[in-house]
């Protein structure tokens, strides 16, 4: 019960936020040369001006900007994302649509990310400054260095055309119509050099935090306190500085949240996902303002709900914080 | 299968191709002999979904490539370029020229069962092709009825003449017909069957997954006699190309229409057995590459500067490094590839001369300032192709070396029509301009003064010439083809000598296509037509 | 200085310094070692590199240089990189400090603005950004640094949080000293060291992020930046892959050269690791 409560009070101090947000974007794009029509016409391969006069007032763009905006907010305040202009869909339909792919993506990268990142950074920060911390601290960079995109296209070239061990792109196989457990195997497949590209840069920060991290705890007057008592390193690793070192790291989850759906942008297109990042750059492209609109509505929901369970679990790791303060 | 014979065949067909032989090559007779095998998925590359798939209401290569299988035009072309049957059996036109009679096939249904009448096609000519469709719109522009007598008669009455061949030519593209039932009622353009289409064809709607893939499965009550082979036809929705190409070459995609990949991929996957690349059944869909002039920029009023812009980029060169087999050099608005409107390569051209674009320049009164600058230009390229990509930079190359430097800015799809078309803030721009089988029905308005503003790919220059104004209406109103002829040949000499446009690089699509398929590329508009005898060999 | 010492301490720091000197001298000598307009037709297209004495690291496919795209490409990252950064620091010190240093309603206004900045993705806003006002270098630079400020705001203002109660500033309100004197001359040097350490990530990011709209190919088309190249280099990926790969080696050794040296400073100025 208090958990709902909490979680009641925090979603209504987003709302201002999330209004802010909104607001800013549809006023923005408001100035972006071109609207939704003129993306259809040069889609149309031609078109006159009855046309494109006609399609305005079918997408309602020929009524003033406030007005269009009440309109808007309007609908938003009864739960209605309004009308796709591109997908001729409700915008709650389509975001449906592609939200699997992109949760799918953005929880494998992060449970990668945050798996991998923990492992790494402890032997890093165990091993410190001897070779083994060299590099892994040396590669963690190099991956962070690296440009997403630029890694995705050399991981096609390398592991579907040359080794041909993973698909070149897709979600799944269209051709044969699976079910179950193959089906899931089959995603899990296509999933993974996408997962691959979007989570190194990210296993790259957590690594660098988790180290930095561990060795702050490590010098702690506590931890001095359990080697003093004679307790076995590994115990004082896993049970008093992991707990305490992983503060840093759930706090990165929920800051990390946004910056990964933009990252799935270039992800998704490089691989052909059918998700919530490449659905926001279409959108962009044929200024479909309901649809850009209605993700960054619910990517912005998305990050406050990370941001709340992260601080659920912040509490639980830390028991001097209290959620209230 | 003897597999030699084969390949050297696929070889002459790619030569005679690169040449881009005026007529479309007759099917090989080597195929003929072979049984079609019935049976087979054919997966093909969709790299940009479009917002509906009704042909109807959209004439774009983006939608005939999947409602042109599953809906039917009233004519299509045939193997020569020539006017065939589909849906309509036989017409005839009045000698005034103003009214067109169809004769419909019998015994033809839709999809959902119900039976194919005149009736459908009064219906789409009068409330889609007239109202809504691109281009649709200004070639029924004169249609002010479309009479039914009986089920299988339609007569279209026009009030000014309708030259029979214009529009025999047009009705492949902007001729599809749908179900006057399911459209009758509610606003055609929010229709559900937009996205999951009702037709005639060979194959049926299945399923729209969008952002990934399309089905459509055999119709098995089709009216051609033991047609369609396929059993079943997915568009993947694909856009990047070098995504689509490893795709083709791990056996995960059959065919790439339209230029899908990269000119480099092509050009690699020529030289592989698996696959054949050509611009063979593409011919219909012939298009230039344009650099626009906005005459509100004092220079470029000048025809002089015009002309020594032309004369300091090096066609052939970009052609031949950065093209490769599949461009070849452009004589104007009217391709090489249409055979009935073609006037010869005797308009004036404007060969390779960086000495006399200076001097013109010079003469026009743009004399080299400081840093060697006569006077700088905004140029705006289109977003839809690799080519227009490279021959833009290439043009900023080029002019800088006479001294005038060029800025490119980039703009996507919507904003480039809206900056060019509209606001005209542009001074270069270049992009593609489409043939579709006829100049009055897509290239004339690039000429044409009178375009309402905001009207993309029409005559935004301003620039304005009565004597091309009279030609073009005359010749779309000329009844005697070879009349007609004649005025478009003028049309062209007199636009390619004042250069509102320049039209230097003339291109196909090219196709990408498994080495197991067989029957295709075997008319002009291959990619857009219904696929009914396309089948795949083991 | 003893932060000196410490930092040339680190064999990792020292790298990423040598490394970003070296870049750092690229761009300057971009105009010596290549005179030519970089953009301009050097020979014929997609040449391999190491091929042709005359173009050491090949040409792409609009035959231009690449080896002095490389150089002047360093010049339009550093640009972006070091623009970008700047502009995101001083917006984020200024709302940061206002927002620490007055509490109260100023703060919520101030902290909620930067959460719907967080909260929106933001590559999505540089997409909408760069849509509207064009692709051009300074849009660009401006857009990037505009997604870039909140994390640099939320730091100041911890920092400020942390230091407005502190005795030195008592003292100087005591003296009489004004608000716009407290803030700039007692507080912010203080809360200096670990903004600017965290300018060493956002620049990273930044040049991160033109890339990918170079990748995107919504970045500025008239100058030779590494991101364009690599755009370039997408449709020629397959067999002609050095013309994607070289430039993403680029990116790759200024974001790390840039890091190294922020880590090093993070090091060097950070008491708490003395003596390790």
């Amino acid at each position: 019960m208090r958990i709902l409560s909490l979680a009641g009070r925090r979603l209504a101090a987003s709302i201002p936020t999330l209004v802010l947000i909104l607001i800013g974007v549809f006023l923005l794009l408001q100035f972006a040369p071109g609207d939704t029509v003129d993306a259809m016409m040069a889609q149309m391969g031609g078109g006159d001006a009855a046309t494109a006069r006609e399609l305005r007032r079918f997408y309602g763009l020929d009524l003033s900007v406030p007005a269009q905006l009440g309109n808007y907010l309007w609908r938003l305040i009864r739960l209605d994302l309004g009308f796709s202009s591109i997908y001729g869909k409700p915008v709650a339909t389509v975001i449906l649509e592609r939200l699997p792919p992109t949760i799918l993506l953005m929880t494998a990268s992060l449970s990668f990310a945050f798996f991998f990142g923990l492992v790494f950074g402890v032997i890093a920060a165990r091993q410190f400054n001897k070779w083994p911390d060299t590099l892994i601290s040396t590669l963690g960079l190099i991956f962070y260095a690296t440009p997403s995109f630029w890694f995705g296209l050399m991981a096609i070239v390398v592991f579907s055309i040359y080794l041909q061990w993973l698909p070149a792109g897709g979600f799944e196989d269209i051709g044969a119509v699976q079910s179950g457990v193959f089906r899931i195997l089959d995603i899990a497949r296509h999933l993974i050099l996408p997962t691959l590209t979007l989570g190194l840069i990210f296993l790259a920060i957590y690594l660098r935090i988790m180290r930095a991290s561990m060795l702050e705890v490590l010098n702690l007057d506590f931890v001095r306190t359990a080697r003093a008592k004679g307790l076995d390193e590994t115990r004082v690793v896993t049970r008093h500085v992991l707990r305490n070192a992983m503060l840093p790291m759930v706090t990165l989850i929920g800051l990390q949240a946004g910056t990964m759906l933009g990252g799935s942008v270039v992800v998704e297109s490089v691989f052909s996902l059918p998700g919530l990042g490449r659905l926001a750059y279409e959108s962009v492209i044929q200024r479909d303002l309901n649809t850009l609109l209605g993700i960054v509505f619910v990517s912005a929901l998305l990050v406050i709900v990370v941001n709340f369970i992260v601080d659920l679990l912040y509490a639980r790791l830390d028991p001097r914080i209290s959620m209230e303060g | 299968m003897d597999l030699t014979r084969l390949d050297i065949s696929r070889r002459t067909a790619l030569l005679t191709s690169a040449a881009i032989a005026a007529n479309v090559v007759n099917p090989l007779r080597a195929f003929a002999q072979e049984t079609p095998r019935k049976g087979g998925v054919f997966n093909v590359h969709y790299g940009a979904e479009q917002r509906q798939l009704n042909p109807s209401i959209q004439a774009s290569t983006g939608v005939y490539i999947i409602g042109g299988k599953i809906q039917e035009n009233l004519v299509d072309l045939d193997a020569n370029g020539q006017p065939v049957g589909v849906l309509a059996e036989s017409w005839e036109a009045s000698p005034d020229g103003k009214t067109v009679t169809f004769k419909l096939r019998k015994g033809i249904s839709w999809h959902d069962g119900k039976p194919f009448t005149s009736d459908d096609v009064a219906f789409t000519a009068m409330q889609m092709w007239k109202k809504i469709l691109n281009y649709g719109s200004t070639l029924q522009l004169f249609l002010t009825s479309v009479d039914t007598p009986d089920p299988q008669t339609a007569i279209f009455r026009y009030e000014r003449p309708m030259p029979l061949n214009l529009l025999l030519r047009a009705l492949p593209d902007l001729g599809y017909v749908s179900a006057k039932h399911l459209y009758e009622n509610g606003d055609i353009r929010q229709n559900p069957t937009n996205l999951a289409p009702v037709g005639t064809g060979p194959f049926k709607f299945v399923k729209y997954e969008r952002g990934q893939y399309i089905i459509a499965d055999r119709n098995p009550d089709y009216w051609r006699p033991n047609a369609p082979y396929l059993d079943r036809i997915v568009w993947r929705v694909i856009t990047d190309r070098a995504a689509a190409a490893a795709q083709m070459e791990a056996g995960e995609l059959h065919y790439s229409p339209f230029s899908g990949l990269t000119i480099s991929d092509m050009a690699r996957l020529s030289k592989d057995k698996r696959f054949t690349v050509s611009t063979r059944g593409n011919e219909g869909n012939a298009r230039t590459n344009t650099l626009e002039f906005n005459f509100r920029r004092k220079e470029l009023s000048d025809i002089r500067v015009r002309q020594a812009i032309a004369h300091a980029i090096n066609v052939p060169f970009f052609i031949d490094n950065f093209l490769g087999e599949f461009a070849r050099i452009g004589t104007g608005p009217i391709p090489s590839t249409s055979t009935d409107f073609y006037p010869g390569p005797n308009t004036p051209q404007y060969t390779y001369d960086k000495t006399k674009a200076a001097a013109l320049l010079d003469e026009a009164g743009f004399k080299p300032g400081a840093g060697g600058t006569r006077f700088s230009l905004r140029l705006l390229p289109a977003p839809w192709g690799e080519d227009i990509s490279l021959w833009s930079t290439f043009i900023q190359q080029s002019l800088s070396e006479v001294g005038i430097p060029v800025e490119i800015v980039r703009n996507d799809g919507g904003g480039f029509l809206k900056q060019v078309y509209d606001e005209h803030a542009f001074d270069l721009a270049t992009g593609w301009h489409q043939y579709r089988n006829d100049p009055a029905v897509s290239t004339t308005v690039w000429y044409r003064s009178g375009q309402p503003k905001g009207a993309p790919w029409t005559n935004q220059w301003g620039w304005d010439d009565a004597r091309v104004d009279k030609t073009i209406d005359d010749a779309a109103t000329e009844i005697d083809p070879v009349k007609r002829k004649a005025l478009y040949a003028e049309f062209d000499k007199a636009v390619t000598t004042e250069l509102p446009v320049w039209m230097p690089i003339e291109q196909i699509f090219v196709t990408v296509i498994t080495a197991k398929a067989r029957n295709h590329s075997n008319t002009p508009r291959w990619g857009s037509t219904s696929w009914h005898d396309l089948w795949l060999s083991a | 200085m003893d932060a000196i010492k410490r930092y040339v301490r680190s064999p990792a720091a020292v790298l990423g310094l040598v490394l970003l000197l070296g870049i750092i001298a690229m761009a300057i000598s971009a105009g010596h070692v290549y005179p030519r307009d970089p953009l301009a037709l050097a020979g014929r297209p997609l040449i391999w590199p190491f091929s042709n004495p005359r173009f050491l690291l090949g040409t792409d496919n609009s035959g231009r240089d690449i080896a002095a795209q490389i150089f002047y490409g360093a010049r339009i990252s550093l640009l972006i990189g070091g623009a970008a950064t700047l502009i995101a620091i001083a917006i984020g010190i200024l709302v940061g400090a206002l927002a620490g240093f007055y509490g109260g309603w100023v703060d919520t206004v101030l902290m909620r603005i930067t959460e719907a900045f967080q909260t929106l993705p933001n590559f999505v806003l540089l997409l909408v950004l760069v849509a509207v006002f064009g692709s051009t270098l300074t849009t660009v630079t401006i857009a990037v640094g505009v997604v870039s400020w909140p994390a640099p705001a939320r730091l100041t203002r911890a920092e400020f949080l942390s230091l407005r109660n502190r005795e030195f500033v008592q003292a100087g309100r005591t003296l009489g000293m004004k608000d716009a004197q407290l803030i700039l001359g007692e507080i912010l040097p203080n809360a200096l060291p670990p903004v600017i350490v965290y300018a060493s990530v956002v620049m990273a990011v930044a040049i991160l992020l033109e890339s990918a709209l170079a990748f995107l190919r919504l970045s500025d088309p008239n100058v030779a930046s590494w991101g364009n190249l690599i755009g370039l280099g997408r449709d020629v990926l397959r067999v002609q892959w050095y013309v994607s790969a070289i430039p993403g080696i680029a990116i790759l050794v200024t974001v790390l050269a840039v890091s190294l040296v922020g880590q090093g400073l993070n090091d060097a100025l950070n008491p708490r690791l003395r003596g390790r």
